[in-house]
């Protein structure tokens, strides 16, 4: 997740739209990822991120900056997937090319045979996993967090982070 | 045995992931060089498509986000704010203005004046009981018969001035 100065976000929770819009690009890309990869659904990961997106626009009045705003992104996405993914358990594989979505660009062959193998295994590997396990997952591998920063976003202790990381990858 | 499942647990995890610092790292290098095991163990591990690389190669895994997911978010809120109106914003300024204190600092103020208070009365119960002691005691020294209004009258309220004079 990309920076995000601390004068946009003053802007943005003041009500300003073009500061908000600066805040959606630089963790867009975050909330919808770890949305799709937890609920495993283009259409619910669509709805999470939406969501998400309204809770940071309505209590970023209220952020006091004790803590780093990736933190409590990562915290706001990371819980509101898990607890819609146990709400509404209907994850399906997302289609590789809805997956891929409309900026793609794969030109060689070969690469794409190969992003389509490694995307297909990491969806049957993540399919397996149940959502707590899920999400530390994709926190580590997909959007590449510390184990100190998964703890904080999960609201968990470090060793949880690790045993849950463990038995993941023991399946 | 016991010392290869912890180096194992620390493959799987914090090893792979880099999160050990340099002691651990080589102490886990060097058990790499001594058991073959734990060595075939970690290659597994390195080589097994089936477990992540670390970290993936984010550009395949990471998708595009959705256009539409902008401008459904941008609807939302322009909705909300429409929803709102002037008189929900006219509310929302004045309770800028006020003071809202939180729960947790109004309990714990509460209490602190009720300790102060009960303490406060204890000690002037405290107080009052000493006088009323001490009053009672300067009485006694009157002499037997107590009594102050004999005192008054003639100046000889005390066996002490009955001794003198």
């Amino acid at each position: 997740m990309e920076d995000i100065a601390k004068e946009t976000l003053i802007r943005a929770s003041q009500g300003d739209m073009q500061a908000f819009e600066d805040v959606y690009k630089a963790s867009s890309s975050f909330v919808y990822n770890v949305a799709l990869r937890v609920v495993n659904n283009r259409e619910d990961a669509l709805e999470v991120a939406q969501e998400v997106f309204m809770i940071i626009h309505d209590k970023l009045k209220s952020f006091r900056f004790e803590s780093s705003f990736k933190t409590w992104v990562y915290r706001i996405t990371a819980n509101y997937a898990i607890n819609f993914a146990k709400k509404f358990s209907r994850s399906k594989t997302v289609p590789y090319e809805d997956a891929l979505g409309e900026g793609a660009i794969v030109n060689e062959a070969q690469t794409r045979m190969d992003q389509e193998h490694q995307s297909q295994l990491i969806e049957n590997l993540l399919a397996e996993l149940n959502c707590d396990q899920r999400a530390c997952v994709v926190l580590r591998n997909i959007q590449g967090l510390s184990y100190q920063e998964i703890a904080q976003a999960l609201n968990i202790n470090i060793n949880t982070v690790r045993s849950r990381l463990k038995r993941s990858r023991e399946k | 045995m016991k010392k290869c499942d912890y180096f194992k647990d620390l493959i799987l995890t914090d090893y792979i992931d880099g999160e050990v610092d340099k002691n651990l790292g080589q102490s886990v290098e060097s058990h790499l060089l001594d058991c073959s095991d734990c060595r075939a163990f970690f290659k597994e591990v390195k080589d097994n498509t089936a477990i992540f690389p670390v970290p993936c190669s984010a550009n395949v895994l990471r998708q595009q986000v959705p256009a539409v997911l902008w401008d459904t978010i941008k609807q939302s809120i322009e909705h909300k704010n429409q929803a709102a109106g002037p008189l929900a914003d006219f509310i929302a300024h004045l309770k800028g203005l006020a003071f809202f204190p939180r729960m947790v600092p109004v309990l714990a103020s509460l209490i602190v004046m009720l300790l102060a208070g009960s303490v406060a009365f204890n000690t002037i119960q405290i107080q009052q009981t000493r006088d009323k002691d001490q009053g009672e005691y300067l009485v006694s020294l009157l002499g037997p018969t107590g009594s102050l209004a004999r005192v008054d009258n003639n100046g000889l309220g005390t066996s002490l001035e009955h001794y003198f004079l």
